[in-house]
């Protein structure tokens, strides 16, 4: 009884949307966050008759045949870009990107990270970093008598001291920009890598040849839309027990066929 | 003279296999761009050595594909596209040209457009569509054409199978085409993904259904069977 198998795969494709919605749900208040959506297709057929055929006992040919499919598997688990609403806090490092691009910052590694995540920080030696210290590229320091920061929405940053009545430019903020946002590898901590799918990333100053801006005081709310994921939810569930009974009709017509004396 | 427990098994091989179908559309009932399946139950004459006598089987050996469109949900993407009526994308896949309804599409680094299995979407002359890679805005119109940041890019054209040929189903809801395709009118949706136009509701009942003619197939091989004992025992008794 193959039904039993296909029934099978289909509870996985369920459970797998299960796992991504509640994944999407946890992150609804995740900085910068994007849903994200599984993807299935269908398994290979066994072409038992292929249409087309030329039927042996008159010469016609068959316009359809017998295809037997295999169920369901996972094909694609993709990130839903969308710009996530963006909230005031008032902070002079929150940083919010409006539109597309990413910061790049440096990992202990050597290697570059990217990430949508502006809530900055300053470390001890006033070196502009993310929450989780990794110093962001190009490498600001802000000196520790500044008395204010102001980011504009190019990411030129100025700092201004009590002795001064104009500020002074530290440095600017670039922003990434890939061809193919999807193909990015999510690491955790709001952090992306460079994929060969998403292609290298194109560096440049912020409002330029397509790319955001940032919004100083801001930070981008995650994407994730509860109401949706709520329905995708309700449908993964009922799609689960939709399934689980084929599971119990198989395998009661399996029992009466074993009742056979 | 075994024929009533061949007519009731026949059947039954059927329904076995129409359950299998059941089983498929449900486990798809969440894949974008699928189309559910049905069985068509024929009826096969099989003559006896009786003058004039004869008896009538069933066979599941067709196989039909219900093209009704799916419901299309609202998903934002800018390659996401819903075709609103008939008519298939054309992609390329390492074995030939093939037909798809799943229209969640990904713009690679080289900037050709292709689906989650990297099958890459053709355009109304048949070319691989190719955007500007790192393009800030995609825009898709009803009648396919696509521009780029305000300046026309490509132009997506929709296909049918010509009249005569048949589509074959492959693994990812792609359909290979047996004869010729001809274009016809196309309508998209950006910003939609259709989904599957598997009706759980529908299915269960079928379920049922297949359920419960096959237990009746195999009430009627126990009555046969107990005929056939019964005969023996009578006609043993006698001699």
């Amino acid at each position: 009884m193959r039904a039993l198998k296909i029934a099978a795969t289909g509870m996985q494709a369920q459970q797998t949307r299960v796992e991504v919605i509640s994944n999407n749900l946890a992150n609804m208040s995740t900085t910068a966050y994007n849903p994200r959506r599984a993807e299935f297709a269908d398994l290979h057929y066994e072409q038992s008759r292929r249409p087309g055929t030329v039927n042996a006992a008159d010469g016609s040919v068959l316009p359809t045949g017998v295809q037997l499919g295999l169920g369901v598997r996972t094909s694609a688990v993709t990130m839903e870009i969308a710009q996530g609403s963006l909230r005031n806090t008032g902070g002079d490092l929150d940083l919010a990107i409006e539109g597309d691009g990413y910061l790049e910052v440096l990992l202990p590694t050597g290697l570059s990270a990217f990430t949508r995540d502006g809530a900055l920080k300053r470390d001890a030696d006033g070196l502009i970093v993310t929450s989780d210290g990794h110093p962001v590229i190009p490498e600001i320091t802000v000196p520790a008598d500044a008395r204010a920061i102001s980011i504009n929405a190019d990411g030129e940053v100025y700092a201004y001291f009590d002795d001064q009545v104009e500020g002074r430019q530290l440095g600017a903020f670039a922003l990434a920009g890939f061809a193919n946002e999807k193909g990015l590898e999510a690491m955790g901590g709001n952090l992306y890598r460079e994929t060969a799918a998403s292609g290298a990333p194109e560096i440049g100053e912020a409002g330029r040849d397509g790319r955001g801006v940032f919004r100083q005081g801001f930070l981008e709310d995650s994407a994730v839309d509860a109401v949706r994921e709520i329905t995708r939810l309700i449908e993964a569930q009922r799609g689960y027990e939709l399934n689980a009974k084929v599971i119990t009709a198989a395998d009661q017509m399996m029992a009466a066929s074993a009742q056979i004396r | 003279m075994d024929n009533a427990v061949y007519v009731a098994l026949g059947r039954q091989a059927g329904l076995r296999d129409e359950m299998r179908l059941v089983a498929n559309n449900v486990a798809n009932m969440s894949t974008a761009g699928y189309r559910r399946e049905a069985t068509l139950f024929s009826e096969v004459i099989a003559r006896l050595p009786v003058e004039g006598g004869s008896v009538s089987m069933s066979r599941a050996r067709v196989r039909v594909t219900d093209f009704a469109p799916g419901i299309a949900e609202a998903t934002g993407g800018a390659l996401d596209l819903a075709i609103d009526g008939s008519g298939f994308f054309r992609v390329e896949t390492p074995a030939g040209e093939r037909l798809t309804r799943a229209g969640a599409f990904l713009q690679r680094a080289d900037g050709s457009v292709a689906t989650a299995e990297g099958h890459v979407l053709l355009d109304a002359g048949g070319a691989p569509v190719v955007l500007p890679p790192g393009a800030s805005e995609i825009a898709v119109g009803a009648d396919g054409s696509v521009s780029v940041d305000g300046r026309p890019a490509a132009r997506l054209g929709l296909v049918a199978p010509a009249d005569g040929a048949a589509l074959i189903r492959e693994t990812g809801q792609l359909f290979e085409a047996t004869g010729p395709v001809e274009p016809v009118e196309t309508h998209l949706r950006q910003g939609f993904l259709e989904g599957s136009n598997v009706s759980p509701v529908t299915e269960l009942a079928r379920m049922i259904a297949v359920q419960r003619a096959y237990e009746a197939g195999q009430r009627a091989l126990e009555q046969e069977d107990q005929r056939v004992r019964t005969a023996v025992r009578t006609l043993a008794g006698t001699a």
